[in-house]
């Protein structure tokens, strides 16, 4: 008798509901591909059946085999080919059968990406509101509708009695030729430039002459620097990575022309990032041929662990966040086993990693940078820093003492009232600038100096031939102007407490700084201190991380193995090699988008026509950028513009950020922020504000590039590419199918509007760019082309039989996502049997040997210089207090609002702080059923002394309460409020005072509370509701009174400062 | 019911010299061919007591220990003899739940369902803390009281050292469940990760087959789990084909080793004569199979 399973019953069945979720629809994904059972083999294990992509359950993106079972994603995977999953990894020439049978190792969120694809609460059709925003009602339309009411606006919520107009693209894509919006932001530089008040004006009228046929496209013809209307179109994003990121460019920046493309970056680490930028800026040409200090990268430097034999980890989570486990676990517990490592953990929370480590030092929050200023303080008075590598003033110096790296600490600072103004150049003492030939032509500049011989000499940062070796500490006066190194100026800052006074300000033992100390300067150069958000959420976040960094400088470890690193990949925009399709240059009408942005950054308050003196409105960043937290609540002030049309990208501001609750009511009002569409895969915590959500490809339905880690030593590119069939209804577009996500909906608006771009010949090169992977393709090409113009470093050519295995693999895949004509026309016959060898390796890794150079340096060296002291900062001012940044590395008090007035919230008692564990990311991991079963829910941590003191008992319940959420809850807006309650778990791993729960929990949306689509309830699933989410307690600035705490210099938002309350409550 | 299985239950006992010479063509020779330089496999034979986990230092370290066990599991399988066991470096366990989640995606375990268990506890007082992450897989007792507690003969101890259940013999009676020390014993009572969602159970990674003890079957089939007792099998679907169980490949603190105990040269007879090797529950009498680091 034949046996009917109920895989086949499935089948047969009916499917219920709209189909507007995945879980409505699961059985339309059984697609019996011809896979079938190979005798004696284990058929998930083999190539045809594997596809090499990589994990984004977090952003550490491992690299990952993802096996199918007859089209279905039947495990998960490392690919052994990388550094994150297997140490020391294969080889790239790896046989993929070979391949097919190593199996590297993954976190538990990366095996569990499954039940992120196939999570019955994904969307699969377009929704759009049947109420009010954050009502919960939606209802399914039509793509094309979507598309359509987005390009033109309308009257769209008509039927449920709004009469608004909401703002369509069409009228907002304003100006439409690029040599027009050239010339008007050539205009606005120049007006930028001026510094007298009167003839800055005289700028802005003649501005409002040469252009007066274009003003009625001008946010404010008075004030043109603010751009054209263009730049109230705003698309701001969570996760994004390479490929993704380009494509959203090629539409808002290129197509449509507005200057307002922001990230997330302040709510990860933004202070630690805009650290290394100010670190890394150069004093040589910018792209104009001016000279001056530019190239700062957005980037920061972490520790080799591969060769490091002390480590000292500063607010980041080894074991369980971090960027991440699989990649950096495993160096950790070898080498704490076999005694070539030691590590320390500094944190106020007992992490898990204090488990390996030499020493756990728990300081008060937001104070280490004294802890570091304490450790500098003692190895300058023990003489326990590398003297050779601070004397090199220039490249020229470095070079001569084999260092890749050399710094401007002994340069020299013109002081000012007792204070470091600025650097030294040479025209402050009379001596003639420098000439130096660039593009071939002479440029003339004003060159810093350093001291020699008890002479100041001029440095020419880059010389490759005359080295200056400084001296370290200088302490003079040179024509009346009284002058210091950098050095000397660290060097003083660290005397102004003594160790005990560093210990006391950290609350730490001064044996414990001693112990640092001592240890971070007996390994040469194998000593590193690796920082993450832990000292960069704090309104003192850059100055914690520049300390730190400071010191890793001072052991001159930077480049080398074991010390401090950053990251390199392979090019994937064809600009090195110059093709084969160098995306750069591939728009035929780019836009050159201008003006302020709406976050305010990388622009001086004072230089624009909207300073009205200080404070400024709201803060300005001209050192940071993708001010995350600023976002919407400026698009809600309007200042310095409203914002017309906001598109959000897989983020969660709401969820994510500090005082996410100001965010929410940000977005409540559609005459505040005109119209919402939202991109993502389940309608969560943010984007149920939204006017519209597009339903989004998962992570293992889409393409990307996922880019490295400043710790990985070698240079690498993972690929993520389709793994499964799309979740999301197949639409069509420029006559082509694919399945609903953000390529989809963008392509639509570009054939609606009839951007330039897209289409038949999209590509200047004559290409078309109608579905995702022509585009994606040409960057996996890109990839495997290699960065030089003959390809002599490109990946080999595919064989036959691994062309078969690559076609075989991808059998289950339909022709709206893998078509094997397009794909290879899209990439360009001549590459494609590359491409087929790249992707059948989920990427392009280099050999593990090759990441070790000669010197004890690594061979993929940052090789520039790093600035111990920061002239851009000293010569800007902070828009609130307009005061000079800071230029040094220091200690600063934590809790500050935004005019540096200090917090103080008498009657809170506690600190608010909160973590990773490895089983959630964030806002996006709950729909993980296994991840839960694992932690069904997350605790308040509170110490045992601290739980005694205040009467609470392991398991009550308490209520979260802060100055300013004196009770204790969520706004959701529209009257709905949640309770901000959690269960208090006694623990003795915390430093008593403070109370910290894990992020993942406490869910409001996501498949946790009911919704309605069509008139139907969808019920809530109540195991993605349990737990406490509390970052509505956190600070709200006292002064702004609509957004969290923030770092003013590096833009962080602060995470761990809010003094709080635990309150019982009853039941 | 035979056509469902993919492989014997038994491994194979290679008995003529070419059987053996297409064994190590089969298997030996496509996993490594080419992805490990002969002298760093002859070194790490030739060297034992460098193994990573013993004493192996950063500059010497050649290949992955992964890598070297799956290795010696090839090699294994060509031992008629093999008895494997597992080693848990408590040292090296981060507390991650990697094994325990992998585990439960290797092979489809519904929720109620766990093989590898790891306890985490916090141990001292502040500031001198720290914790003890403690994995629990099968132990694959030499003497398993859960054995002679079966009614039907659906479970017994077998040759290669692993204790095996019979998805056909097993009634689920559950008499089993209570006689094992170690917890290591679970019923599945047939429910789906996304019941009571609108996915209602039927999620297309719900309905995969199951392919424990080398046997593919439908979860709710006959020769499947559903309603049986369940438990760790060392993945043995995955051994038989060369591979690492799924909790020791995914390690990512490394803390998890695999092996045949009989072979001399493998790691995890080298680990299992460390003087920190420790048994859970010594006093049961169970004789486990699985050894911990301490």
């Amino acid at each position: 008798m034949q046996e009917v399973s109920r895989r086949e019953l499935l089948k047969l069945g009916t499917v219920i509901g709209s189909g507007a979720l995945l879980g409505e629809a699961a059985s339309l994904l059984q697609t019996a591909s011809a896979q079938g059972m190979v005798e004696g083999k284990y058929e998930i294990q083999l190539p045809e059946n594997t596809i090499y992509t990589s994990c984004l359950q977090c952003n550490t993106g491992c690299p990952v085999k993802v096996k199918l079972y007859e089209g279905v994603a039947s495990k998960i995977d490392g690919n052994p080919l990388t550094p994150w999953t297997l140490y020391p990894h294969l080889p790239l020439k790896t046989g993929i059968t070979q391949l097919a049978k190593v199996d590297g190792s993954l976190c538990p969120k990366g095996q569990a990406g499954i039940q992120t694809a196939y999570d019955p609460y994904r969307i699969r059709k377009v929704l759009k509101r049947a109420g009010p925003r954050g009502s919960g009602k939606w209802v399914e339309i039509p793509f094309e509708q979507a598309v359509a009411e987005i390009a033109k606006g309308g009257k769209h919520f008509a039927d449920i009695g709004d009469q608004r107009t909401y703002p369509g693209l069409e009228e907002y894509w304003a100006i439409r030729d690029p040599k027009v919006m050239k010339a008007m932001g050539d205009a606005v530089s120049a007006i930028w430039g001026e510094k007298d008040k009167t003839k800055k004006q005289a700028l802005v009228e003649k501005f409002k002459t040469d252009f007066k046929d274009y003003l009625g496209a001008m946010i404010d013809p008075d004030h043109p620097d603010l751009g054209p209307k263009n730049n109230q179109i705003a698309v701001i994003w969570g996760r994004l990575k390479a490929g993704r990121r380009e494509f959203l460019d090629w539409f808002f920046a290129n197509g449509l022309g507005t200057t307002n493309m922001h990230g997330h970056t302040t709510v990860c680490q933004g202070s630690l990032y805009f650290t290394g930028k100010a670190m890394s800026e150069q004093l040589t040409y910018d792209g104009k041929g001016k000279y001056t200090w530019t190239g700062g990268d957005k980037f920061y430097w972490q520790g080799d662990l591969s060769k490091a034999e002390f480590v000292i980890f500063v607010g980041a989570n080894l074991f369980e966040g971090n960027y991440g486990p699989p990649l950096r676990v495993g160096r950790l517990t070898q080498g704490t086993v076999d005694g070539s490592l030691k590590y320390a953990v500094i944190d106020p929370r007992g992490q898990k990693a204090i488990k390996n480590a030499a020493k756990w030092i728990a300081p008060k929050p937001g104070t280490d940078a004294a802890i570091a200023m304490g450790m500098m303080r003692w190895m300058f008075e023990q003489d326990r820093f590398d003297a050779r590598f601070l004397g090199a003033s220039n490249k020229a110096a470095a070079k001569q003492i084999k260092e890749a790296t050399w710094t401007n600490g002994s340069w020299l600072v013109k002081m000012k009232d007792g204070q470091p103004e600025r650097l030294l150049r040479a025209s402050d003492l009379g001596l003639p600038k420098l000439k130096k030939t660039h593009d071939g032509k002479e440029v003339e500049f004003d060159p810093p100096l350093a001291f020699v011989d008890g002479k100041p000499v001029v440095v020419d940062p880059n010389s490759e031939t005359t080295a200056v070796f400084g001296e370290l500490f200088v302490n003079t006066k040179l024509s009346d102007i009284s002058v210091k190194s950098g050095l000397q100026l660290l060097k003083e800052e660290s005397r102004k407490y003594t160790l005990e006074g560093w210990a006391k300000l950290a609350g730490v033992q001064a044996s414990d700084i001693e112990y640092l100390a001592k240890e971070f300067t007996s390994h040469g150069k194998k000593a590193v201190v690796d920082v993450h958000r832990g000292a960069s959420q704090h309104t003192n976040g850059f100055y914690n991380c520049a300390t730190w960094f400071t010191l890793n400088a001072l052991v001159g470890n930077l480049d080398h193995q074991g010390g401090f690193v950053k990251a390199s990949t392979y090019d994937v925009m064809g600009g090195k090699a110059g093709g084969p399709y160098d995306l750069g240059k591939l728009h035929p009408a780019k836009m050159p988008a201008f003006g302020v942005s709406m976050i305010r950054h990388g622009i001086k308050y004072e230089d624009t026509t909207i300073f009205a003196g200080y404070p400024a409105k709201r803060p300005w960043y001209p050192h940071a950028s993708d001010v995350y937290q600023e976002i919407l609540p400026s698009a809600a002030q309007g200042y310095p513009y409203p914002i017309k049309i906001m598109f959000h990208y897989m983020g969660s501001p709401a969820y994510s950020l500090p005082a996410g609750h100001t965010q929410i009511q940000a977005m409540l009002d559609p005459d505040k922020i005109g119209l919402i569409v939202a991109s993502d895969i389940v309608v969560g915590e943010s984007y149920m504000y939204a006017d519209y959500i597009v339903p989004d490809l998962s992570y293992l339905e889409r393409w990307e590039f996922q880019g490295s880690h400043p710790s990985v030593i070698w240079k690498v590119q993972p690929v993520r590419q389709p793994a499964i069939a799309p979740i999301p209804e197949t639409v069509k577009v420029f006559g082509e199918e694919m399945p609903i996500s953000m390529e989809a909906l963008l392509l639509g608006l570009a054939e609606k509007l009839a951007m330039p771009g897209y289409g038949d010949k999209g590509f200047s090169n004559g290409m078309a760019f109608k579905r995702p992977d022509d585009f994606y393709l040409k960057m996996a090409a890109n990839l495997a082309f290699g960065e030089k113009a003959d390809s002599s470093d490109g990946v080999p050519e595919a064989s036959d039989d691994e062309v078969k295995v690559f076609l075989a693999a991808r059998r289950h895949l339909p022709a709206s996502v893998f078509d094997e004509t397009k794909w290879k026309a899209a990439a360009g016959e001549a590459h494609w049997r590359r491409v087929v060898y790249l992707l059948n390796r989920g990427g392009r890794f280099q050999e593990f040997e090759k990441a070790y150079a000669a010197d004890d340096l690594i061979a993929n060296k940052y090789g520039k210089q790093m600035n111990l002291f920061f002239d851009k900062q000293a010569t800007s001012k902070n828009p609130m207090t307009g005061k000079p940044y800071y230029p040094l590395a220091t200690y600063f008090t934590p809790y500050q609002d935004v005019l540096g007035q200090q917090l103080r919230d008498p009657g809170y008692g506690l600190t608010l702080l909160t973590y990773r564990q490895i089983t959630q990311t964030k806002s996006r991991t709950i729909a993980n059923y296994w991840l839960t079963a694992i932690h069904p829910e997350n605790y308040l941590l509170l110490n045992a002394l601290d739980a005694e003191r205040l009467g609470l008992k392991d398991e009550q319940q308490v209520r979260v309460t802060s100055a300013t959420n004196p009770k204790g809850i969520w706004d959701l807006g529209n009257g709905n409020f949640k309770p901000m309650i959690g269960k208090v778990k006694l623990v003795q791993g915390i430093r008593p005072g403070n109370v910290a729960f894990s992020l993942g929990y406490g869910h409001w949306a996501y498949g946790s509370s009911d919704i309605e689509i069509n008139g139907q309830v969808i019920k809530g699933d109540p195991r993605r509701a349990t737990g406490i989410h509390a970052n509505a307690a956190m600070r709200v600035d006292p002064v702004l009174k609509d957004v969290s705490l923030s770092d003013l210099t590096g833009g962080s938002v602060v995470f761990y400062e809010t003094k709080v309350n635990l309150v019982p409550v009853a039941g | 019911m035979d056509q469902s299985r993919y492989r014997v239950k038994e491994p194979p006992i290679l008995s003529s010299t070419e059987d053996r010479r297409a064994f190590l063509a089969k298997f030996a020779s496509t996993v490594f061919a080419g992805l490990v330089a002969p002298g760093a496999i002859a070194q790490a034979q030739a060297q034992p007591a460098q193994s990573p986990a013993a004493s192996g230092v950063k500059e010497g370290v050649k290949e992955d220990v992964l890598l070297r066990m799956q290795r010696e599991v090839e090699k294994a399988l060509q031992n008629p003899k093999r008895k494997w066991s597992m080693v848990i470096d408590l040292r090296k366990c981060v507390g991650c739940h990697a094994c325990t989640v992998s585990c439960v995606a290797e092979n489809r375990l519904p929720p109620g369902v766990v093989y590898r268990p790891v306890s985490e506890r916090e141990i001292g007082v502040y500031p001198n803390v720290t914790y003890r992450f403690v994995p629990q897989p099968c132990m694959q007792c030499d003497d398993p009281p859960c054995v002679p507690a079966c009614p039907y003969d659906a479970t017994w101890k077998r040759n290669d050292g692993i204790v095996e259940i019979d998805y056909l013999k097993c009634v689920g009676c559950d008499k089993c469940i209570p006689p094992c020390p170690y917890g290591a014993r679970t019923h599945d009572y047939g429910d789906f990760w996304t019941d009571k969602t609108p996915g209602k159970g039927e999620m297309p990674y719900e309905q995969l087959p199951v392919y424990e003890w080398g046997i593919k079957a439908e979860r709710e089939a006959d020769n499947g789990p559903m309603d049986k007792v369940r438990k760790c099998s060392f993945c043995l679907h995955r051994i038989s084909q060369g591979l690492l169980p799924q909790c020791v490949n995914t390690c990512i603190g490394r803390a998890t080793f695999f092996g045949d105990a009989t072979d001399p040269s493998s790691l995890v007879a080298e680990l299992i004569k460390q003087p920190n090797v420790m048994r859970l529950k010594e006093e049961k009498g169970t004789n486990p199979r699985v050894y911990y680091l301490v």
